[in-house]
């Protein structure tokens, strides 16, 4: 009988084995993608049973816009204020939802944006359509390599365009408390995208339009410059216990885990990555070819334990 | 200490769906303003016309507030082919809308009080129809507007006030403040800012009616 004995462990910056047939499926990054995909299906399922029964149907369907996180910071001053009332338009499962995408940022940083929001997704599934389109097309390919060696002088302004999501949130959650409203709906490209089904023509269609153009240029622009609930969940992750760290003795600085990047952060110059920006999608995990170069850790990114 | 990618993912679906499902256990969940957290239909109070929505249909009213179907009907001048089912907002007009529906009901909630016999005071003239079951009562008076089709309801926005002709400044004048995003609903925008919308929506509908 064959004695089977356990793996040994694995040092740290020998390069990882590289994956064959089926096991390149069995990874992080596929179960990444099949959480997106299942809430994105769940979302327009919603969206669809609405549009179909419509709201005088023999059963009360729920709005899609009640799935929706942000919907509870906006009604949350109204909410805490008038004894359990709402802004129009949402519903006590905004608030939980809220609590829930909040509760997951004070212990694991902003996981809601890389494995469950559709809206990132979205723009995921358009970033990646761009990828696979300039490897087939190399005029393409060259022409963006162009586009981005140009738009490398422009680095400065997507470090200050970044905090242009906490003046929407300031805007979003100040507005909505002080006039009564939700003062972003029209502008929210995702209230436009659910509210497609009922031919509602509102700024946010532009918006969603800009997002989804911008995503074949680069990746997650939405995430990275206006999404308010991303910046609300960055803000309290920053606080989380949950960390990136990157072993530098055994990381060789190939910089595969900064371009794997969504979010545009510089993984392979950061000893622990605790920006308010990261998304925690572990894609610069599931990128880095050596083992034990980087990990999530979950203690005291302070004391880097 | 060290979280393998995949027990991450578990523990962000974990956390997200372990708090809701304790919400939900907990009776904190409605997804709609029609349902309660365990699923119920929201009904009218028979006590509060304050209860009372636009998505409510005719025969939730006529059940809750007793009141006679017909009665209902000939009251508000609605098309005689009415179905009960009908929600309320769906028959919104000049002469028929939710605030209405309340001030009526609210005034036949009241108890009647006899006139004592000695009294000779005059009692205030009727200002609208009275109904059969409390002729002694004030009844709302129906505006005098005759077009449907350009009505005021809980839905108009801003841009189609403006789409029927009324001016900007006028609508401004109206509100007592700068328009905000054209596609808000005048109710969202007059209610958000503590106010009544029925006196303004009287104003703003004199306005429609001005640019026929």
């Amino acid at each position: 009988m064959a004695v089977q004995s356990r793996p040994a462990p694995v040092t740290p910056g020998t390069v990882k084995p590289h994956l064959r047939g089926v096991k390149t499926l069995l990874t992080h990054q596929t179960f990444r993608r099949v959480s997106q995909l299942g809430f994105a299906v769940f979302i327009a399922f919603l969206a669809i049973q609405h549009v179909v029964i419509g709201e005088n149907g023999p059963v009360v369907t729920a709005s899609p816009e009640a799935f929706c996180p942000f919907g509870g910071l906006e009604t949350l001053y109204k909410y805490l204020t008038s004894g359990g009332t709402f802004v129009s338009h949402t519903h006590l499962s905004n608030v939980v939802l809220l609590v829930a995408v909040l509760a997951v940022a004070l212990l694991l940083r902003s996981a809601f944006c890389g494995w469950i929001c559709p809206l990132g997704f979205l723009q995921d599934l358009v970033s990646n359509l761009s990828h696979v389109l300039q490897k087939r097309l190399p005029g393409l390919r060259r022409s963006m390599t162009s586009l981005k060696k140009r738009g490398a002088r422009l680095a400065v302004l997507d470090r200050y365009l970044r905090y242009l999501k906490y003046l929407v949130l300031a805007w979003t959650v100040g507005g909505s408390a002080y006039f009564g409203f939700m003062v972003f709906r029209d502008y929210d490209p995702w209230s436009a995208l659910l509210n497609l089904g009922e031919f509602s023509f509102t700024p946010g269609m532009i918006v969603l339009g800009i997002t989804l153009v911008a995503s074949f240029f680069i990746e997650r622009p939405w995430c990275r410059y206006a999404c308010p609930l991303g910046a609300a969940s960055g803000l309290l992750g920053k606080v989380s216990p949950t960390y990136l760290k990157r072993e530098e003795s055994a990381c060789t600085s190939c910089k595969i885990c900064t371009k794997a990047c969504p979010m545009g952060i510089e993984v392979h110059t950061a000893k622990t990555i605790r920006s308010a920006d990261c998304i925690t999608c572990l894609e610069c995990v599931g990128s880095c070819p050596r083992n034990g170069a980087l990990e999530v850790k979950f203690g005291l990114p302070i004391l880097g334990k | 200490m060290r979280i393998h990618p995949f027990v991450y993912g578990f523990l962000v679906l974990g956390v997200f769906f372990g708090t809701i499902l304790g919400f939900q256990r907990a009776g904190i969940w409605s997804t709609s303003g029609k349902i309660t957290a365990s699923g119920d239909q929201v009904q009218p109070s028979a006590t509060d016309v304050d209860t009372i929505k636009g998505w409510m249909t005719l025969e939730q009213i006529t059940t809750t507030y007793q009141v006679p179907f017909q009665e209902l009907i000939t009251q508000f001048e609605l098309p005689a082919d009415t179905a009960p089912s009908t929600p309320i907002k769906d028959l919104e007009s000049d002469t028929f809308s939710v605030t209405n529906l309340r001030t009526w009901l609210q005034i036949r909630l009241q108890p009647v009080n006899p006139v004592p016999p000695g009294d000779s005071s005059p009692l205030p003239a009727p200002q609208g129809t009275p109904t059969p079951a409390n002729t002694d009562q004030v009844i709302p008076d129906p505006t005098a507007h005759v077009s449907t089709a350009r009505t005021i309801t809980g839905k108009t926005t801003l841009q189609e006030l403006l789409d029927w002709g009324v001016p900007e400044n006028a609508i401004q004048s109206v509100l007592g403040s700068e328009l905000p995003a054209l596609g808000t609903p005048i109710k969202d925008f007059v209610t958000g800012k503590g106010q009544e919308f029925s006196p303004i929506k009287t104003k703003l509908q004199a306005l429609v009616d001005a640019t026929n």
